[in-house]
């Protein structure tokens, strides 16, 4: 299995080549230049290719991509072309208060689409089944744009069940204060499209041979659904959270707007609005790395499961494609 | 979602030789005939495919960018505004309104402001005396004034001065000609009714005019990416699992790096080198980053099928790569492209509100629902609920019915959850 | 700069009292239970007075440093008293030579930087605050205001770009401090525009140690700022929460300023003679979305707020009154005009707009009176603003109340003066270019809410004139490099005043100003001829006299129409006490006080 592990490693590499010359292609060739917004109200030509000079975008672009190298290599990103904030620094701060509303937001979902999934896989193609997935589908349907101004309007400013926004130093006061309504919110949008996954892999493990066997062997259905059928299935389940999560790091962004959460999506709404592309390439990066583990830590292979599956399961719980990643990616923005 | 990849393992295939059904979509088609939920949904669909065809061919809303109601018109079930919203009464002429004074409270109070001297009263006696009889303008030459002279009608001077105001002369000529219609004026405010049946926007732009267009545009976007996005990903998926070896590695590299790079920063990007030209270039900013999910699942198709006995009969029979990829293969995947390509659909509708939030919407000219709910952010605050809740409300509903449908879809083509679902 | 002076008396019995280096307890007068809560609708960059542009970092800044020169709180029309300085400065040399006295024992904050200990301000202090502006290697965003006018200072900058390090040390012959507390500027050419930029944030007085023992690696000190002001900053949370704590080594002042306008009567009777700052503590958030501001100002999280065009009708009348329900609950209302202009231009380099042929001219003031500025205050706006005649705001030296502009919005009328200029009409409704190409006029905006519904109305104004209007959506980057390299056909610029005089705005449109702040890259001889008499000029009548024949000049030629300037309308909650906005001061929180906290 390391073996496999470290080939897989290897293979990132030239992943992450690729995404650096993408980045860089799309931001330092396409993107804005910062030298004239940096340069104040007034400013002339000069201070323009002073400002350009010392921030070493008038370098010839081979050598301003060997720098964005180094800066990978040694995981020295500079500092923030506008506010000067070490890029480092930004990372770490600004983690923190994300995976305060992702964490118990993926802990949550995950625990709650598998309980409906089991619930409704248990009976499935019932009445309650159809209602459950299509009040889920209902849910799934409104813009979570409408949802913030909406919930945030409801919930938060009429009946004053949460504050409107903000955010502290105290963990719990972030969590259990000023967390809940943006949680609540992407869990009305992400319940839906996972429920369904979820409960595909119930089904397919409610058709294992073990079942059938289990069932032979007269054990409850109750517990076969809850014992068996869980601990199986809840494997792709939780791998298929972990993928989920580096890109719903940036994914979040609306809420954290919204709710004045000072986390990773809107720092890169900000630097892409200052052309800062220090803070645009880390993150980048940095999400691509976190990306590319994740899905080496979804990688039955790496889990050591049976082979059998394996074929299926990678194709699975590739956090990406349409089936489930795309569109909840999408839900969720 | 998953119907592609619900095979049973390699070694149960090999026993049951894959068989192209003929009968797979008309299987398909008798499954969704039976389910209710499917029915319904599809004629929603459908009625919201009429509908845009409808609206693109100009049969209804459109004019909806004609100014028809008051501003913030109230729908009728509402009743009309008891007194008129601030500020300015709503509905105009045409005549610009007479600015705003100095109201109560305002800080500055119609003086010159002059923190150095106390120039004050004199800069005042003298901005009287300029509006009484502003100076002529010394030394320079105005551009026009032989042409003005020209057309001078011989009317009294404007009040504001004699040979100062440089447009004096068209003004007086103008103002002969007045009382001939004026082209493409705003309606009068007397045509500007009070309700709406859904109420009016900013503007006192019929919401439900405004909704069907949004519709419109909205469908063509998520139906046109999805298009461009699958394209994409089948084309390359195909390839990839066909040829293998060095070409799939390429592709597949490819994928991983579009793959890796966080959405909402791909988008912003591709948004950048797509400057913004029209209702299109949305279509291609999510057609070019929303492809890799149809890659992986075609690409792991074509792996399966190249091997099977009939695509050897093929090669054996001298047909092509590509007839053989597209001809022989691609219509045993179909049912796995529809599927990702009605995803994609409901996916796209969705992001291009996220795209208008972001300011790479439709044009100017154009309405959909993102740019109606991104308009209507505020106005839900301002206690005009009815644009947030026409667009917001359409779109669930339609995203509903094709989320539904394409459910319904992907169990009536899956030949193995019809079983599960079905005990 | 004359005037009269107002000094501050400064509460120096107050200012021994706190004593205890290093702690967090206030100043004597300051209450660090009594905290204000204001909001930012977008982050701050940093704390730097020399290298950061934006407002709100500058806020910050007013509150932790101090200029030569501050605005009286009250005074309207805008005032300058001094602050650090002594006494007014003296102009001598026909305004070539400026001289000002830095009153004595005023102190720097306690710092590791000066051994543990506060650090007396000198005049030494002021030319090294002058000389970062020039620093090539900080980049300031305000050099401009030191640029090619003190005596020796552009050699400096010549001389640290070759070398890479800018020399504090050698001394600058325009630049000079005297003795211990007398500065002398010496300029190239008479300056009196000079006051306002001692009174500027950007020349706020910093102190060399910090500078040396926090700067960045370009020099700036973005994060570790130390001044002489009555804040410093305690907990920051960057883009989400600044929280400024009593600086316990402030002097103090008493609140002492005269009533202007209806309603500071009540205003000074509750607030004269206090000593300042009174409150201890100031709570920032950042906002950015408009409803998130409005419901958390509404449910009393916030005790200031800003209230901006789109939910304006919430909370203020068509009359520009307080809604009646905020009143009841004791909300005040600030109002005044922003000193402000916005215009739509189009360039005047561009091949197809530009110029100065006749059908190009008429073709610009066509164009401009096709827009209708009244629509913009009333529906973008939300009546939020007052059309804009004067390319002078109200509120800055220079503006003309009475002024009636010659473009106003006449569609017939423009109609009219295209046909006369051979832009026929063709068979749909579309009309062409006199050579026969179809007449597009592109307009670029910034992609967001309220300029699409801008871009709306232009396009409306366009379209009654039979000319098609090609959008151009850019983010802002990429929209000020394009106006900057003069490519940018037309788009609506604004510009807010950086002191309060008319030669900030009239300097817009002078010609060898293009590709620096000139927009329109605006270039008629005869304007330019004249603006070149009004820079020498103090201002007064004359000056006056010139301007409003400029103005002629530029509606004559039509490289932009005037369209609003907005209102600012700033909701105060019934506990605080004594706050008026002021147009220039970008913070105000040492001039106010609050009542009991609500939680």
């Amino acid at each position: 299995m390391w073996a496999y592990v470290i080939r897989r490693l290897w293979q990132m590499i030239p992943t992450i080549v690729g995404v650096v010359l993408l980045v860089f292609v799309l931001f330092n060739l396409f993107g804005g230049d910062p030298a004239y917004v940096l340069a104040g109200k007034i400013s002339n030509p000069e201070q323009i290719d002073n400002i350009r000079r010392q921030l070493g975008v008038d370098q010839p672009y081979y050598v301003q991509l060997g720098i964005f190298f180094k800066q990978i290599l040694t995981a020295d990103f500079g500092a923030s072309w506008s506010t000067n904030e070490p890029v480092s620094h930004i990372l770490a701060t600004r983690l923190g208060p994300s995976l305060t509303v992702l964490v118990p937001l993926l802990v949550l979902e995950t625990l709650i689409a598998i309980g409906l999934a089991l619930a409704v896989a248990y009976v499935r193609g019932s009445l309650t089944d159809r209602m459950v997935m299509i009040v889920c589908t209902v849910g799934l349907s409104v813009s979570i744009l409408v949802y913030i101004i909406v919930f945030q309007y409801v919930f938060a400013y009429q009946l004053g069940w949460f504050p409107v926004q903000g955010w502290g130093n105290d963990f719990r006061e972030n969590l259990v204060r000023y967390a809940s309504l943006p949680i609540l919110i992407l869990l009305v949008v992400s319940i839906a499209p996972n429920l369904r996954l979820y409960r595909t892999f119930v089904l397919d493990e409610i058709n294992q041979d073990y079942v059938r066997t289990a069932r032979a062997k007269g054990l409850s259905e109750n517990r076969i659904m809850w014992v068996h059928v869980l601990r199986n299935a809840s494997i792709p389940m939780i791998t298929h959270v972990m993928a989920a999560l580096p890109g719903l790091l940036i994914g979040a962004f609306l809420v954290e707007r919204f709710f004045s959460i000072p986390g990773i999506g809107r720092e890169v709404i900000l630097a892409v609005e200052r052309s800062d592309f220090p803070v645009i390439k880390a993150l980048t990066v940095y999400v691509a790395i976190a990306t590319m583990v994740a899905n080496l830590a979804a990688d039955p292979h790496v889990q050591g499961r049976r082979p059998a599956g394996a074929a299926q399961m990678s194709a699975l719980f590739d956090p990406h494609p349409g089936c489930a990643g795309r569109p909840q990616r999408g839900g969720r923005r | 979602m998953n119907d592609a990849t619900m095979k049973p393992p390699l070694a149960a295939r090999r026993e049951i030789p894959h068989v192209v059904s003929p009968g797979l979509w008309t299987l398909a088609w008798r499954r969704l005939v039976s389910d209710s939920v499917a029915m319904v949904s599809l004629a929603i669909v459908v009625a919201f495919v009429l509908l845009m065809a409808a609206s693109g061919l100009g049969v209804i809303a459109a004019d909806w960018a004609r100014e028809v109601g008051v501003n913030y018109a109230p729908p009728t079930f509402v009743g009309p505004d008891a007194a008129p919203a601030a500020p300015g009464a709503p509905g105009r002429a045409g005549e610009p309104a007479a600015p705003a004074g100095p109201t109560p409270g305002s800080a500055f109070d119609s003086t010159v402001v002059d923190p150095i001297g106390d120039v004050l009263a004199e800069l005042k006696a003298e901005a009287k005396g300029k509006a009484e009889a502003p100076p002529a303008p010394g030394g320079f030459v105005d551009p026009l004034a032989d042409v003005m002279k020209e057309i001078d009608a011989a009317k009294a001077a404007p009040p504001e001065g004699k040979s100062v105001d440089p447009l004096a002369d068209v003004m007086k000529d103008i103002e002969a000609g007045r009382g001939a219609k004026e082209p493409a004026a705003a309606p009068a405010a007397t045509e500007r009714r009070a309700t709406l049946p859904f109420g009016a926007d900013k503007w006192g732009r019929d919401v439900i005019a405004k909704t069907i267009k949004g519709s419109e545009t909205s469908i063509f976007v998520g139906l046109a990416a999805a298009l461009v996005a699958t394209f994409i990903g089948t084309v390359l998926g195909a390839v990839a699992g066909y040829y293998g070896r060095w070409v799939d590695d390429t592709l597949n590299w490819f994928y991983s790096i579009f793959s890796s790079i966080p959405y909402l920063l791909l988008i912003l990007a591709v948004a950048a080198v797509l400057q913004h030209k029209g209702t299109m270039t949305i279509v291609f900013i999510l057609g070019l980053t929303g492809w890799t999910g149809v890659f992986r699942l075609i690409r792991a198709e074509y792996l399966k099928h190249k091997g099977r006995e009939y695509v050897q009969a093929a090669d054996a029979i001298g047909a092509s790569n590509a007839r053989r990829m597209f001809r022989h293969i691609f219509p045993n995947v179909s049912h796995v492209v529809l599927v990702q390509m009605s995803i994609l659909v409901v996916a796209f509708i969705k992001s291009e509100v996220i795209l208008s939030y972001l300011g790479f919407g439709v044009p100017v000219d154009v309405v959909s629902w993102g740019s109606m709910l991104n308009e209507a952010q505020n106005e839900l605050l301002l206690g005009k609920w009815w644009q947030l809740a026409a667009a917001g409300g359409t779109m669930a509903v339609l995203v509903t019915a094709f989320s539904l449908f394409t459910d319904a879809l992907r169990d009536a083509l899956d030949p193995k959850l019809k079983g599960t679902t079905g005990q | 700069m004359r005037g009269p002076v107002r000094t501050l008396r400064v509460a120096a019995a107050a200012a021994g009292l706190a004593v205890l280096v290093g702690a967090t307890a206030a100043h004597g007068a300051a209450d660090p239970r009594k905290v204000v809560r204001d909001v930012f609708p977008a982050a701050e960059t940093g704390f730097d007075p020399a290298a950061v542009s934006d407002l709100y970092s500058a806020g910050v800044i007013r509150a932790i440093f101090e200029t030569l020169l501050t605005y009286d709180y009250l005074a309207r029309p805008a005032k300058l008293v001094p602050q650090v300085a002594a006494a007014m400065p003296q102009a001598t040399d026909d305004g070539r030579t400026w001289t000002v006295k830095v009153r004595p024992g005023i102190h720097f904050a306690a710092d590791p930087a000066f051994g543990g200990r506060k650090r007396e301000l000198t005049a030494a202090d002021v030319v090294y605050s002058f000389k970062r502006l020039a620093d090539p290697k900080l980049r300031s965003p305000w050099s401009f205001l030191v640029e090619g006018k003190f005596v020796g200072l552009d050699e400096e900058t010549a001389a640290a770009k070759k070398s890479g390090r800018f020399d504090y040390d050698r001394k600058v012959a325009g630049l000079e401090a005297v003795d211990r507390y007398t500065v002398r500027f010496r300029m190239k050419d008479p300056d009196y525009n000079l006051p306002y930029v001692m009174a500027h944030e950007a020349a706020a007085v910093v102190a060399r140690e910090v500078v040396e023992k926090y700067a960045e690696s370009d020099g700036r000190v973005m994060s570790n700022p130390v001044g002489t002001g009555p804040y410093r900053l305690g907990q920051w949370v960057r883009s989400a929460k600044i929280v400024l704590e009593a600086n316990a080594d402030y002097r103090g002042f008493t609140w002492d300023f005269a009533p202007q306008q209806p309603g500071d009567d009540r205003l000074v009777a509750r607030m004269k003679g206090k000593s300042m700052p009174q409150v201890g503590r100031v709570e920032i958030s950042v906002m950015e979305e408009d409803q998130a501001r409005w419901l958390a100002f509404q449910g009393g999280e916030l005790d200031l707020m800003n209230m901006e065009g789109p939910l304006a009708p919430n909370a203020i009348g068509a009359d520009g009154r307080i809604a009646p329900a905020l009143a009841a609950k004791g909300v005040r209302l600030d109002r005044f005009v922003e000193p402000e202009i916005r215009f739509i231009y189009w360039n005047m380099r561009d091949p197809d707009t530009g110029g100065l042929a006749q059908e190009k001219v008429a073709l610009r003031r066509a164009l401009a009176m096709s827009y209708d500025a009244a629509e913009e205050v009333r529906v973008v706006l939300n009546g939020q603003a007052v059309e804009a005649a004067y390319p002078i705001p109200p509120g800055v030296v220079g503006h003309d109340p009475a002024w009636k502009s010659a473009i106003r919005y006449d569609p017939a009328g423009a109609n009219a003066l295209l046909d006369r200029f051979g832009y026929k009409r063709g068979p749909d409704g579309w009309r062409t270019w006199p050579d026969g190409r179809p007449l597009v006029i592109t307009y670029a905006s910034r992609p967001d809410t309220q300029n699409r519904q801008l871009e709306e109305l232009v396009k409306k104004g366009y379209d009654a004139i039979g000319v098609r209007m090609a959008p151009q959506k850019d983010r802002f980057p990429e929209l000020l490099k394009q106006e900057k390299q003069c490519r940018l056909p037309s788009r609506e610029a604004a510009w807010v005043a950086d002191y309060p005089d008319g030669d900030n705005f009239m300097q817009l449109f002078y010609g060898p100003n293009s590709y620096q702040s000139n927009f329109a890259c605006v270039t008629i001889p005869e304007y330019d001829a004249l603006y070149k008499r009004t820079v020498r000029m103090p201002p007064g009548p004359e000056r006056d006299r010139l301007y409003r024949e400029m103005v002629r000049i530029l509606e004559a030629y039509a490289p932009h129409r005037m369209t609003v300037s907005r209102y600012r309308n700033q909701l105060i909650q019934p506990r605080v006490e004594g706050y008026r906005k002021h147009p220039t001061l970008p913070s105000q929180w040492q001039y106010i006080d609050v009542g009991a906290n609500p939680n």
